[in-house]
């Protein structure tokens, strides 16, 4: 696939079509703009020829000009049109001026273009006969999957019936989603794409009050220091660092991670601090962060006693039985939630809260931990700075819940939580997709914590452990995404590959026998619904493989990591007989006999959820009221909004008290046809807001003005490092092993299941890498370019232990003493890339790349807290097996630093005024 | 180089600057003599078929014994336009598309492929790197044909074609659309 560089591009005629959606990738989700127009005909370079009213050649900062990548063809109505996707230049929000990152700027490659590299979209559902993937009919795919699940469910259970699928691909998906799994069927035996059970991320932020998506972008510009742990939003959420942090109030950026990245030797330029932390170890960094600014009397006392729960609040609201929810019970067991004058006393005396103890096992030097807590709660000038903290997976997928309470504990000392620029929040992965039609049915889980709690299960231990007969996986490689990917893929295997029976007909009633024969034989029948065929789960080892439509190809819905919402307008054709993935599920419920899903088109969908958000921070159902007023449909209204949407919660008023300046921020809609206003909110916790009284649809929840937690008040808990101390000792590197620890790059999105699609990213990425600090290279005779074997032969993996009785029935120490640890193994290939910016003993490679799956040296023991992987912790081996043909061309792949700031000439620093530079 | 730089006058015309988004000068309109190139230019030293779909001029834009390694020079390039602003480089090592007997030698446009940010005076010798870009923090590898190595933009920084004839340096084509331009030469 060779890049080829063109030197002009169409333009869009005047009167080509115009459609807003926005970025289908990261978190931060900029707004764009589609032109389409057919083939044969092209605009002109004068303002009054092209549809983007531009004067060509553009200006810089114009938001208007095409960059080849930007230009594609898509098909239309069965015609080949033209296709450009640009970031939106007349964008107020989010994206400013139409900022954007390389993977949202290259969004136009992603189209289905039956000439271009997207050609090999799944076009057809397909079941494997004879081992090889046969096309059929949607009508018997459906046939096959309904009759087949009805006998497992009846024989085996809810239990034995699952689904493993993303939980970001828009609402009217995701909606019929758990309609189906969790309303229909009611299996606990479901999973999102990135972890092995339903619940939450970031457990410790919502355990104190603090929802993880409170935040707006604008916070960021308000900051004088951000705090940012385990990621670079430089990297992964680009615009938030390019437009919000970069253009912010001169701000200083302290970035904890194990590796430099370009975020982080900016921050070191530009007055603020890199810590590069020995992996696993930030409870320790929080906690002695939090001992010097009390000893210092650096916390924020007024806002301590205003804002943070005493005795009575922790324990109010619960009555005196049992605790049922896990925050519930972690906040009250006593171990945890503490007073602010219980926890100062804990942090005070801890031993791993001590500076000595702390440099040691974070590896970060005494000098900087000092500055770091003088930076982030000293007063300048008698003035308390105004600090947010921001974290993501680098922080809660190594060490989930002691890693989250403890830096939500230091956010709330120092102040942070729910004002203007000083919030706790997360910067987010991918977007805000999930919309639950019901509550994941956790009676009916088989894990349970110890006591008489109930806990979401663990899908992959389930299907380890045998139990899964009919698995349904949607838009994720599942075996590649989670830890011991390689152990998982040969779990999945032996369950349908190895089981002796095979289909082997193409007659329907002989594949259901064949499918009920190895349901019966202690095997699995798996489906795949993806847009690619992906490796291992669609090539290898699926029965079944759907293909579905995406962004582009159906009108669709979702917020962004500052929660707005936006219409993902449709534009084209989808492939073949793709279809969305609501329509699959609604076609397959309909064959199982399910009421309710007679949809016919996504807006259908769309309308009906709303009912079912209307407590949850993504409530839009005040929207859907409004436009039946109206007389429209919701997603019209949404196409109406444009780029800027509307940020959820959506609430209603007749006279609405916030600023226009807010209004203009949150979007809102109002409307000459009928009475009131539709407002969004910016923030979440936040005292300043006035929401007046709740009018018509609106819903109040407490957290709109207040923390999240049964008394409103924020909550401290204490992270007692014997929790995690017992895992950590037995995982790190010894001998010649070194930290693995993974992320992601600017460049590639995912698995890189568009990218790989790109022949300008294949250029920059034509293999993954991995990073290795010249004094572990040179002993082992790496050099860069070099294609290097990272081995781990001593991969844990947790078998058992779905059911606590004693306290510490789940604690590794005596899960390992029951015998419930395996040791497994893995091996990836990368490209080496030598550099200084990657902590010694600390090898950082790609998250998720297809062929090499870095999550397969990654211990599939999740926290016993909280189920969740600590995908940021693998190990391995490591040594030089070849050189690529990289090591000497010149022509792929580059081994330049990504942090070359030498000479830093960056125009928002140099006090200009925002209008004059954008 | 223009004998009166060009460059520096278009960058202090009065109201312009690459950095504001209503005002962008087209530049002033210094005729150069071209001449024409068959449609596709095939470049030895690029090891493959450089499609060059237009007709560029060739242009004189230095000699080799006047350039010095890690010193960059400025010119216009494939007009006299603002968005014609490029960089000749000895980078001293090998480089993809490289002229000279070192073939070290390359050039670039000066306008990053992100959102038009001016590289001016940002080239990182340790590394033959362009940027950060002083908007975004791009950075570009010019020993790989402007690949992108950290940052935004969607297309690579688009490299000059050089041809090297005696002491002469030629501009002779440009591979990659120049930001802002729909087409690197006018209709």
């Amino acid at each position: 696939m060779e890049y080829k560089r063109v030197d002009k591009i169409p333009l869009p005629p005047a009167n080509a079509k115009v459609y807003t959606t926005a970025c289908d990738y990261c978190v931060v989700g900029c707004g764009y703009k589609v032109y389409v127009w057919p083939d044969g005909r092209e605009g002109g370079p004068k303002a009054h020829q092209n549809a983007l009213n531009m004067d060509y050649p553009a200006p810089p900062l114009s938001g208007r000009w095409i960059s080849p990548n930007q230009h594609n063809y898509c098909v239309v109505q069965g015609k080949k049109h033209h296709v450009v996707v640009i970031p939106d230049g007349d964008a107020t929000v989010v994206n400013r001026g139409g900022n954007h990152s390389i993977r949202g700027g290259c969004l136009a490659q992603k189209v289905y273009n039956p000439e271009g590299p997207t050609a090999d979209r799944l076009k057809y559902p397909q079941i494997r006969i004879h081992g090889k993937l046969t096309p059929v009919s949607w009508d018997t795919a459906l046939a096959v999957m309904a009759r087949l699940s009805k006998y497992i469910i009846g024989k085996y259970g809810e239990a034995a019936w699952g689904m493993k699928t993303y939980s970001y691909e828009f609402f009217e998906n995701t909606y019929a989603i758990s309609k189906l799994a969790f309303e229909s069927i009611q299996t606990p035996a479901y999973s999102e794409h990135d972890k092995p059970g339903p619940g939450n991320d970031t457990a410790g932020l919502d355990d104190s009050g603090i929802d993880a998506f409170s935040a707006s972008y604008h916070d960021y510009s308000l900051a004088d220091v951000i705090f940012i742990s385990g990621t670079d939003p430089f990297e992964t959420k680009t615009v938030i660092f390019t437009d919000w942090i970069l253009k912010g109030h001169p701000n200083k950026i302290i970035m904890v991670l194990p590796r430099k990245t370009a975020g982080a030797a900016y921050a070191e330029k530009t007055g603020g601090l890199f810590l590069q932390i020995i992996p696993g170890a930030d409870t320790i960094l929080h906690l002695a962060l939090s001992k010097i600014i009390l000893e210092n009397g650096w916390q924020d006392q007024e806002f301590i006693d205003k804002y943070v729960a005493n005795r009575f609040e922790i324990d109010s609201g619960f009555g005196r039985g049992t605790r049922n929810t896990p925050w519930q019970w972690r906040t009250t067991w006593g171990k945890l939630g503490a007073t602010y004058q219980e926890y100062r006393d804990w942090v005070l005396s801890s031993k791993e809260a001590e500076l000595d103890f702390a440099s040691h096992t974070t590896g970060i030097p005494k000098d900087q931990i000092l500055k770091a807590a003088e930076m982030i709660a000293g007063p300048v000038d008698g003035k308390r700075p105004k600090t947010s903290f921001v974290l993501e997976k680098g922080n809660y997928w190594s060490n989930n819940y002691l890693n989250t309470a403890s830096y939500a504990a230091l956010g709330l000392l120092c102040g942070a939580g729910n004002r203007p620029g000083q919030v706790i929040s997360r910067l987010g992965g991918h977007q805000r997709g999930w919309y639950g039609a019901a509550s994941y049915p956790i009676l009916l889980s088989p894990e349970k914590f110890p006591g008489r709690r109930k806990k979401e299960i663990d899908l992959d231990r389930w299907v380890e452990a045998g139990k899964l007969r009919f698995a349904w996986c949607i838009g994720t490689t599942w075996t590649g995404a989670m830890a011991a990917s390689q152990e998982l893929a040969q779990s999945f295997r032996r369950l349908t590959r190895e089981n002796p029976h095979q289909i082997q007909s193409a007659d329907e009633d002989e594949i259901v026998k064949t499918l009920k024969n190895r349901v019966d034989s202690e095997g699995m029948v798996v489906v795949h619904q993806d847009i690619y065929l992906r490796e291992p789960m669609g090539t290898e080892l699926a029965d079944l493989v759907l293909p579905a439509s995406g962004w582009g190809e159906v009108d669709l819905t979702r917020c962004n990591g500052e929660r707005r919402l936006r219409l993902y307008s449709k534009f084209c054709d989808a492939p073949g007989e793709a279809k969305a993935d609501w329509w699959i599920i609604s076609r397959f419920a309909q064959k199982m006999g399910f009421k309710g899903y007679d949809w016919k088109d996504s807006n259908q969908v769309f309308e009906e959820a709303a009912r079912f958000g209307r407590g949850g921070v993504l409530n839009y159902h005040p929207l859907v009221v409004y436009v039946k007023k109206l007389g429209i449909r919701a997603h019209e209204l949404l196409r109406e909004m444009g780029t800027r949407g509307i940020q959820t919660p959506v609430r209603y008023r007749t006279h609405p008290t916030e600023s226009q300046e807010y209004l203009e921020y949150t979007g809102y809609y109002r409307s000459s046809m009928t009475a009131g206003v539709l407002v969004g909110t910016k923030r979440l916790h936040d005292p300043t807001l006035d929401p007046g009284v709740p009018e018509g649809p609106t819903v109040h929840q407490k957290w709109l003005t207040a923390f999240n937690s049964h008394s409103g008040k924020a909550l401290l808990h204490k992270t007692p490092w014997e929790f995690f101390s017992d895992f950590y000792e037995r995982i790190k590197p010894k001998g010649d092993e070194l930290w693995v620890t993974t992320g992601r790059i600017n460049e590639v999105w995912q698995s890189a299941f568009d990218d790989m699609r790109r022949p300008y990213i294949m250029e920059r990425w034509p293999d993954t890498f991995v990073e290795i600090h010249p004094d572990d290279a040179s002993p082992r005779g790496i050099e860069s370019g070099d294609v290097v074997r990272i081995e781990n032969d001593d991969v844990l993996i947790q078998t058992g232990g779905f059911v606590g009785v004693e306290d510490d029935d789940l604690s590794f120490t005596r899960l390992n003493e029951q015998g419930l640890i395996r040791v497994g193994k893995g091996a990836v290939e990368a490209v080496a890339m030598v550099t200084e910016d990657v902590r010694p003993g600390v090898l950082f490679t790609n998250f998720l790349h297809a062929s090499s799956p870095a999550n397969s040296l990654v211990h599939r023991v999740p926290d016993p807290i909280t189920n969740r992987y600590r995908f940021k912790l693998g190990k391995g081996r490591i040594r030089k097996v070849a050189e690529s043909p990289y090591k000497k061309s010149l022509a792929k792949m580059s081994f330049a630093p990504r942090t070359v700031m030498g000479i830093l000439k960056v125009a928002a620093l140099e006090q200009k005024k925002e209008e004059e530079w954008w | 180089m223009a004998e009166e730089n060009p460059i520096e006058k278009i960058l202090n015309m009065p109201g312009n600057c690459l950095m504001t988004r209503r005002q962008f000068l087209k530049g002033m309109g210094a005729a150069t003599s071209t001449i024409l190139l068959s449609d596709i230019f095939l470049h030895p030293l690029l090891g493959r078929a450089a499609l060059v779909t237009q007709d560029y001029p060739r242009k004189k834009i230095g000699g080799l014994s006047l350039l010095k390694n890690d010193q960059p020079l400025e010119f216009l390039y494939p007009d006299e336009s603002a968005h014609a602003i490029c960089f000749l480089v000895k980078l001293g090592e090998r480089a993809h598309g490289g002229v000279g007997p070192q073939e070290d030698i390359v050039a670039f446009s000066n306008l990053c492929t992100h959102q038009g940010g001016l590289m001016r005076g940002l080239y990182d010798a340790q590394y033959k790197v362009a940027g950060p870009c002083p908007l975004h923090l791009t950075t570009f590898d010019l020993t790989r044909h402007g690949m992108v190595v950290s940052g935004h933009a969607t297309e690579g920084l688009p490299q000059i074609v050089l041809e090297v004839e005696g002491d002469d340096i030629y501009a002779t084509g440009v591979q990659g659309l120049i930001y802002g331009q729909a087409s690197n030469v006018s209709a």
